[in-house]
């Protein structure tokens, strides 16, 4: 178990220098400036120049790569161009709210997927099946941003039960959360029906109810144990794509997470916010796919890791 | 069209006007001091009350007005309440005393500034000449977007701490308005790493927290020195799409919102929960042709792309309400402004211009832009170009991201350009110097007779003489047209009907400490 973690860890280091050097160059070879951009459409070239060389943006490339390596290392990832204050804080500080939403999101599709999901497989072929599936679909299909306004349009502007944007109290957190869910409720309803489809046709199935256990026994302590390994492996991978990815339900509920800290970093071509939020991410998926490759270990004893 | 909601306040040039006979008249005047935030007394001193949350349209990238992105409206905006300036611009342009109780021109290239002397910042230290010096000069030192206003200051010297001087190489007769974009902060903690996270001034409001992708929420500063402010707790959240924008406003979850689109407008009028107020602004639209290419080196062609326009008809289907014709370089209500003869829809006469430059079957020209940064500008852009392609102009428009644009933009990479603008110390040199000298090269276009101009206009003090001069100056570049400039846009301020007290600004810089909420 620990050497395992151990060499998991080490290879980790080497994916997050991987992609900090990505990003580093990919971002410096995009077209546009920081400075130009920070001072706008009317600043003359001596200005962009000299911002330019406030900003450490005039030294050879190599330079400032080695520079921020050496920096990162020491965990210190600069500060941002745009924001002026430590891209740590900056980050540090949306870090709660992305968490908040990704969990309530999370908790969202689970308690609704797994229910749904034993219902169509229980129910295979019948019009609840047709009805689920169908659901699941839709939800898979629907545009994030217009589910999301049409969310604020029912709920907030209709029937005026919850707020529009922002993220002062729970309230808040109800509508963006719910939009970044359906979706995945979509996703996970379709994996659960489909592997319980699979096994519940399985011979040791057919052995527990000759057992005479009770059918709710059967399908929680045989039936799901056995095909939650998909399951959680497309989880982690979707909470790991939350913690960056959820720009469009970040803007258009004025939700201040993580995602558009880094879209609009990219925007002003903030590459030290850009760099460090992108390592942010990597990390986050690196971390969560330890977790599920642990947890398959749990899951299924014949899985041996170590 | 249903207007009855609107209060419509028309300011024309006065505000404009305005400014010279309160700012920066002859050597040696001096102002009163009357007008002082402090002066209402302490008989009816206000008790801060409720809390009001705006909706910001555009993020408040950072909290430091002195750094690189010190002309930002939206930062002015804010920061305002928590720090302050030497002289403000009241809601007609005007500049009042603020934390400068009278100052002084004693010669062309002396200002001389005396400081009220009971402001306190936040951390209770006084308010003296020698912040005043820091962060004017920290302005300059860091070389940011209102930097070059000040290019010609040469030292600034505290005599007293009360008396501030700044001396210039030449005279700057634009020094008293660009020292409203100054705020003040305590000398001894400005250039203190993280200071701007959270800073302090001598302003009516005090920061508690901020986010800079959501909330900055400041709370009425108790001990402040001149007339407490309206409201116990001010808000201002950005919000970065507009539809939740407006539901928040129509839902109440927000209180006030500003640069709403025409279509927005028009799903709110008819709400009685809402006031809108719309005043000439300064934010305008215009269309740079590059008069350093071959296509726009005549400038018959340019005035040709002029004339094919039909600005009226794309105001009225595009623009109502929301904007107006535009009859200069610059704003209306623009110190410096001189209204001009508009270029009137004549198609026939645009394709005759064509031919005498030699191109009577037009030509093919690529134009840049950077979309969502003014209301409509998709619509107006192809609308725009339909009517260039009838005078047998194609206009390739090529649509870029903003720092893709700004690179092309500056590097003069480009035909056309088509963008908003904003004059943001509201006085002409601020546009007209910095973007039509041949120095700035900003076009392609180069003219000496306007340099000298530019150069005369900015190099006196005296305002009379700098009118003329820019009037001068607006009848050249109108003439010679490096650009096009059809619309000037209308400041549009949606409040709820609980929000009493605010004042539409002659800028799209807005305060809002003397409103209150009932």
């Amino acid at each position: 178990m620990t050497p395992y973690l151990l060499r998991r860890l080490t290879l980790s280091v080497f994916v997050l220098w991987g992609a900090v050097t990505i990003v580093f160059a990919a971002i410096r070879l995009a077209p546009g400036d920081p400075a130009q951009t920070m001072l706008g459409a009317t600043a003359s070239a001596e200005d962009v120049s000299a911002l330019r060389a406030r900003l450490g943006l005039d030294q050879p490339m190599p330079v400032q790569y080695g520079r921020y390596l050496l920096q990162a290392a020491r965990l210190d990832l600069g500060d941002s161009l745009r924001l002026g204050q430590p891209v740590t804080a900056a980050i540090a500080e949306r870090i709660p709210q992305t968490v908040r939403l990704t969990a309530l999101a999370m908790a969202i599709a689970v308690l609704l997927s797994f229910p749904m999901g034993i219902a169509a497989a229980v129910g295979w072929g019948k019009p609840i099946d047709r009805a689920i599936s169908l659901l699941s679909l839709l939800g898979q299909s629907v545009p994030n941003f217009w589910l999301g306004i049409m969310l604020i349009l029912i709920f907030a502007r209709q029937l005026r039960l919850l707020p529009s944007g922002g993220a002062d109290t729970w309230q808040h957190l109800v509508l963006p959360a719910t939009t970044l869910a359906l979706p995945l409720v979509g996703i996970l309803t379709r994996l659960i029906r489909s592997g319980l489809l699979d096994v519940l046709h399985e011979d040791y199935i057919r052995t527990a109810h000759a057992k005479g256990l009770r059918s709710r026994t059967v399908m929680t302590r045989h039936a799901l144990v056995n095909m939650l390994i998909p399951v959680i492996t497309v989880l982690g991978l979707q909470v790991g794509q939350l913690l960056g990815g959820a720009v469009i339900v970040e803007s258009v509920f004025a939700w201040p997470g993580v995602g558009r800290l880094l879209i609009e970093a990219i925007g002003n071509r903030d590459y030290p916010l850009v760099q460090g939020a992108i390592l942010f991410i990597t990390s986050g998926f690196l971390l969560i796919n330890i977790v599920v490759d642990l947890s398959y270990g749990y899951l299924d004893p014949r899985i041996r890791i170590a | 069209m249903k207007t009855t909601r609107r209060r419509f306040l028309v300011y024309t040039g006065a505000g404009g006007l305005g400014l010279v006979v309160g700012a920066c008249a002859p050597a040696a005047q001096t102002t009163p001091a009357s007008s002082a935030p402090g002066a209402v007394g302490t008989a009816a001193r206000r008790v801060p009350t409720g809390e009001m949350k705006i909706a910001i349209p555009v993020k408040v990238p950072t909290l430091d007005p002195h750094g690189a992105q010190s002309v930002e409206d939206v930062t002015h905006s804010v920061v305002q309440h928590i720090m302050e300036t030497l002289v403000r611009r009241d809601a007609s342009g005007n500049l009042q005393p603020l934390l400068a109780k009278e100052w002084k021109n004693p010669d062309p290239t002396t200002w001389s500034f005396t400081l009220q002397t009971t402001a306190r910042f936040h951390d209770g230290s006084k308010v003296t000449s020698s912040d005043v010096k820091a962060s004017l000069e920290r302005v300059v030192t860091l070389k940011g977007a209102l930097a070059p206003q000040f290019a010609q200051v040469d030292a600034v010297t505290t005599p007293d701490e009360s008396t501030v001087q700044i001396k210039t190489k030449t005279p700057i007769g634009t020094l008293l308005a660009n020292m409203a974009l100054v705020p003040i902060a305590p000398a001894a903690q400005v250039n203190v790493a993280g200071f701007f996270n959270k800073p302090i001034g001598s302003g009516p409001y005090k920061v508690v927290s901020w986010n800079a992708d959501a909330d900055l929420k400041l709370e009425a500063n108790p001990d402040y020195w001149g007339e407490p402010p309206g409201l116990k707790s001010l808000v201002f959240r950005y919000y970065p799409e507009v539809a939740p924008r407006v539901t928040a406003l129509e839902t109440g979850e927000i209180d006030f919102t500003w640069r709403l689109g025409p279509d927005q407008l028009r799903g709110l009028q008819g709400n009685a929960d809402l006031k809108i107020d719309s005043v000439p602004g300064d934010i305008y639209y215009f269309i740079w042709m590059n008069s350093s290419r071959q296509l726009f080196a005549d400038k018959r062609v340019r005035q040709a792309m002029a004339y094919a326009l039909d600005v009226d008809k794309m105001l009225k289907d595009l623009l109502p309400g929301v904007a107006k014709r535009q009859t200069a370089p610059i704003p209306s209500n623009v110190f410096g402004y001189a209204a001009q003869t508009p270029y009137n829809y004549d198609p026939a006469k645009a394709k005759q211009l064509l031919a005498e430059a030699g191109v009577p079957n037009g030509f093919e020209a690529g134009l840049i832009w950077n979309p969502g940064s003014a209301p409509l500008d998709r619509e107006l852009l192809q609308a725009m170009t339909s009517y260039w392609n009838a005078i047998g102009v194609r206009v390739k428009a090529q649509e870029m991201e903003r720092a893709v644009w700004i690179q092309n933009l500056n590097q003069l990479n480009w035909d056309m350009d088509f963008q908003p603008n904003s004059v943001t110390t509201g006085d002409a040199d601020f546009t007209l110097g910095r973007l039509y000298h041949s120095r700035a090269n900003r076009n392609g276009y180069k003219n000496p007779d306007l340099d000298k101009i530019l150069d005369d206009a900015v190099a006196t003090v005296d305002q009379n003489r700098r009118k003329e001069l820019y009037a001068q100056a607006n009848k050249i570049i109108w003439t010679d047209a490096p650009g096009i400039f059809p619309f000037e846009l209308f400041s549009v301020f949606v409040s709820r009907k609980r929000v009493t007290g605010f004042v539409p600004p002659a800028s799209d810089i807005l305060s809002f400490v003397n409103v209150t909420v009932r």
